[in-house]
């Protein structure tokens, strides 16, 4: 891939990160332009959160990052400690699952967010203040002026989210990143925040990267998606294509698995097509293709040789992609 | 395995509650004020009859967390009555309580917890009928069992963090199956399982409820989770029932106010790909 | 049964590696080194380390037949080191384990058995803890006289309390999973309970606050000793040594080096191997990677 003219949100070549014993991510590559929205779809054990700790440079002790990561003109990878730590809620930011424990119990959460902005642009407190107290305005809670003196336990789970989010935006930063932002929320709440990190990202002109295992959210909020499984991406691509015609026997069984309003009756009638097996843990691999022993379509050749991203034409990396309806007529 | 045929739309219920309230009393708030009172469940009814599958939605807060303890008897009501095959739990005498204790079995959200770390997966199945004092062949009915729920007998001798969650997950469910239950109570079973081993938990249950013959409860917040295995859904919030039907028409016409927000939530790939999911 | 319901194969069976893991193999090449020099104790010994030998006063380290040198009574170091070992083994693991024994019932009953239970035992471990110890242990030898046995004693009031908390919260947490609501549907008592699913999952917890409170125990004694509340002769410790090399400390500061590095070394080794077995024994820790 060439690098064009204007520079991407994050540009990720050939990422692996391991510890040592076990390597939690293979070599990965995907870019996201300026503005551009990816998904990361994957269960435990695929690689997604690693991936999104390596790019943030908050891996555990131990773990260690090869490969590229371009943000912002500059090689993230080979960053100091001290030049990563300035940047994270400047020009890359990040949204955890749980905003009770990614938020500071004994700090008030106006004070909180305020110290983000102040530590960033060097506004002096009252403005910084003026400043949270909009941002606060924006992501639609009640009653900013006495919200900014709460602790987050005062507050409710999406209200945590929100501020979580108020903080990660409050600088403008090129990139976002959100890690499962609604899995620990209400289903009735999730909709929300998930409607409010939409607005405020676009708002922003700020590129997003989704982590989440959970489809719909990335049909909802994405353009792209990439599909991780066992530390690789398995299928890269547009949300509207991948969606509508999985190339990866994996993609597929993803959409059929989950229960949603696509594909089950409410008759009780439907059954869902599940994928059998489990997800292989990482200090045991199958060789080829990791997939193949819960895959429809393995040979012998996915028993032996790993296929990679583009090996047959298609943005999968599988060595019998699934033929859409189209390429079957033709045949 | 034989069909099973239909219930009779009339049948007695097997598992039942009536008229159920639970009060809690909560913190002073000053020191000589009374304590403040949180009425977690208000005057429940609830039933499910054999060969059933029911859904209990409602958010976290509602009220279904209390009212599934209730139906698994861990607490005993303030108010109202639990019934099983129609004589109160609580004061149907001891052989009675017997009966409800090995006939209704509870499958819970996190494999993890819910299965002792330090005993083997073969001591854990034999438990139920060991603490229940069940007879019989115990060694053939835990073939019986892990046979039903797709495990292989060398899972018997194994420490649980030597299996994945689903499989953790299948283990609980035969468990559960142990002692030979007439009702099934899964909370939310699914929501700590990875997305690709979901599908597999769900069609086991839905199995399990046709093979067996079995009464399911099936416990989530997720109403499509819900629609899928169960005929019948009970909606809930801030303690009380506040819509019961068939999942076509909750989705269809959702009436109280609870379910509209619990049906609007509902994200769908569909929608998501129209550009119309967060609209 | 339909054919969609695939049975998953069972992961290839783990087993628990003993990973190699530096402080544990220290910990552990230390512990046993002090444990086999207090054996031998009891069966060789270079000479007597009580007796005084007033020829051989102050010999420096290095003299042959006495290889640490003498102290000024004229009496060997390394008997008396070995000697001192022994001790600390009775008096560190006897106070440790009666304060397990104690603490680990406390702390079950506190946490298992209701409200008032709690709030009694845990309100009487805070009185406990609050008493300084060195106050109860000079109480105790002017009650008791001073001795190994006093010193146990001493010990076993210091450490109770603390092991107690650490009981009743380890057990609280397993009370909390869902297991144990499972027992309990069953209709398990909480002996059984207690038995069969709480002690065996707070196992690692209790050997590891053990080695803790063992290498507690020994600097503690060593205090007491140094004191001379502690132990008297004709057992030997090492804080006794460090007492007796005050008197002659500006003649020899060797007499008062051994003493102190044993005791640092050890309480070094069993600290390490508590941190070590923590590392190894706590599940939490395993799961991730």
């Amino acid at each position: 891939m060439t690098t064009s003219a204007k520079p991407h949100a994050i540009e990720v070549n050939n990422l692996v990160v391991s510890n040592g014993d076990v390597t939690a991510v293979r070599g990965v590559s995907f870019t996201i332009p300026q503005g551009g929205r990816m998904g990361l779809v994957g269960e435990s054990g695929s690689g997604k959160s690693m991936t999104a700790l390596a790019l943030m440079g908050l891996l555990p002790m131990g773990w260690n990052t090869h490969g590229n990561i371009l943000h912002d003109g500059v090689d993230l990878v080979t960053q100091s400690d001290k030049a990563l730590s300035s940047r994270r809620g400047r020009t890359l930011s990040m949204v955890f699952q749980d905003p009770l424990s990614s938020l500071n119990p004994v700090r008030r959460v106006g004070d909180q967010i305020s110290s983000v902005i102040r530590r960033h642009t060097g506004a002096d407190r009252k403005v910084a203040e003026a400043q949270t107290i909009e941002l606060i305005k924006q992501m639609n809670l009640p009653r900013p002026e006495q919200l900014v003196r709460a602790y987050p336990h005062e507050i409710s789970g999406g209200q945590r989210q929100r501020i979580m989010i108020a903080m990660a935006l409050a600088c403008y930063p090129q990139l976002i990143i959100a890690d499962e932002p609604t899995t620990a929320l209400d289903v009735t709440v999730q909709k929300q925040v998930l409607r409010l990190l939409n607005g405020a990202v676009r708002d922003r002109g700020s590129a997003l990267l989704m982590i989440t295992h959970d489809l719909p959210i990335i049909a909802a909020m994405c353009d792209t998606v990439a599909v991780m499984y066992a530390g690789r991406i398995v299928e890269i691509g547009p949300v509207q294509e991948v969606f509508r015609n999985p190339r990866h026997h994996y993609t597929r069984g993803l959409l059929d698995s989950q229960p949603t309003m696509d594909n089950i009756a409410l008759d009780g009638s439907s059954r869902l097509v599940s994928i059998p097996g489990m997800v292989p843990p990482l200090h045991s691999l199958p060789t080829g293709c990791a997939f193949n022993p819960r895959c429809p379509a393995a040979t012998d050749k996915c028993r032996e040789t790993m296929p990679e991203l583009g090996s047959n034409g298609v943005s999968a990396a599988c060595w019998h992609p699934i033929q859409t309806a189209g390429e079957v007529a033709a045949q | 395995m034989s069909a099973v045929t239909p219930f009779p739309a009339d049948a007695r219920p097997l598992l039942e509650v009536r008229q159920l309230s639970q009060v809690y009393n909560l913190n002073r708030q000053k020191l000589f004020a009374p304590r403040p009172k949180l009425k977690v469940l208000d005057s429940i009814d609830f039933s499910v009859r054999p060969g059933e599958a029911v859904g209990l939605v409602g958010e976290s807060g509602s009220g279904k967390t209390t009212l599934t303890r209730m139906l698994t008897g861990v607490e005993r009501p303030g108010e109202g009555q639990v019934l099983y095959d129609g004589v109160d739990v609580w004061t149907g005498g001891e052989a009675h309580e017997k009966l409800f204790r090995r006939s209704v079995q509870v499958v819970l959200q996190n494999p993890r917890s819910s299965l002792d770390p330090r005993m083997r997966v073969g001591t854990s199945l034999l438990e139920p009928l060991r603490s229940l004092r069940i007879e019989g062949d115990h060694a053939a009915r835990v073939l019986e069992v892990l046979d039903q729920v797709g495990l292989d007998k060398n899972a018997l001798e194994r420490f649980p963090h030597e299996f994945s969650g689903g499989q953790l997950q299948r283990i609980a469910i035969a468990r559960a199956l142990m002692p030979g239950p007439k009702v099934l109570i899964a909370d939310e079973p699914v929501s700590a399982l990875d997305v690709s081993i979901q599908a597999q938990v769900l069609n086991l249950l839905k199995d399990l409820v046709r093979d067996l013959g079995l009464s399911l409860v099936f416990i989530a917040h997720d109403l499509s989770v819900v629609a899928y295995t169960t005929s019948k859904v009970y909606v809930m919030s801030s303690g009380k029932i506040v819509e019961v039907g068939k999942p076509l028409d909750l989705f269809r016409n959702p009436q109280a106010e609870a379910t509209q927000a619990l049906v609007g939530a509902v994200l769908s790939v569909e929608a998501g790909l129209a550009g119309s999911a967060l609209a | 049964m339909n054919t969609t319901t695939t049975a998953p194969t069972v992961a290839p069976r783990r087993r628990r590696r003993l990973e190699l893991n530096a402080s544990l193999v220290v910990g552990v090449a230390l512990t046993i080194g002090f444990l086999v020099i207090a054996i031998v104790s009891f069966f060789w010994l270079p000479s007597n380390p009580n007796i005084p030998n007033i020829k051989n006063r102050m010999l420096p380290p290095g003299t042959v037949d006495h290889w640490l040198g003498t102290d000024g009574l004229g009496r060997d170091i390394i008997a008396q080191l070995m000697v001192g070992a022994r001790t600390s083994i009775l008096v560190g693991a006897g106070g440790a384990t009666i304060s397990l024994i104690l603490g680990t019932i406390a702390g079950l009953v506190a946490a298992a058995y209701g409200k008032i239970a709690d709030e009694t035992i845990s309100r009487g471990a805070d009185i406990m803890l609050s008493i300084p110890g060195m106050v109860t242990a000079l109480v105790l030898a002017a009650t008791m006289g001073s001795g190994a046995l006093t010193t146990i004693f001493a010990l076993t009031a210091f450490f109770t309390p603390s092991f107690t908390r650490v009981i009743r919260s380890a057990a609280m947490s397993v009370l909390q999973e869902d297991f144990i609501t499972s027992a309990k549907l069953y209709g398990r008592g909480k002996l059984f309970i207690l038995a069969r699913h709480v002690i065996p999952n707070i196992a690692g917890v209790m050997i590891v606050q053990f080695t803790l409170y063992f290498a507690a125990g020994i600097l503690t004694e060593a205090g007491l000793s140094y004191l001379g509340v502690g132990v008297t002769r004709p057992s030997i410790s090492w804080g006794m040594m460090l007492n007796e090399a005050q008197q002659t400390v500006g003649i020899s500061s060797p007499l008062a080096m051994w003493p102190g590095l044993a005791i640092v070394i050890v309480v070094l080794g069993l600290n390490l191997l508590g941190d070590g077995l923590r590392d190894v024994l706590d599940p939490k820790l395993k799961r991730r990677s």
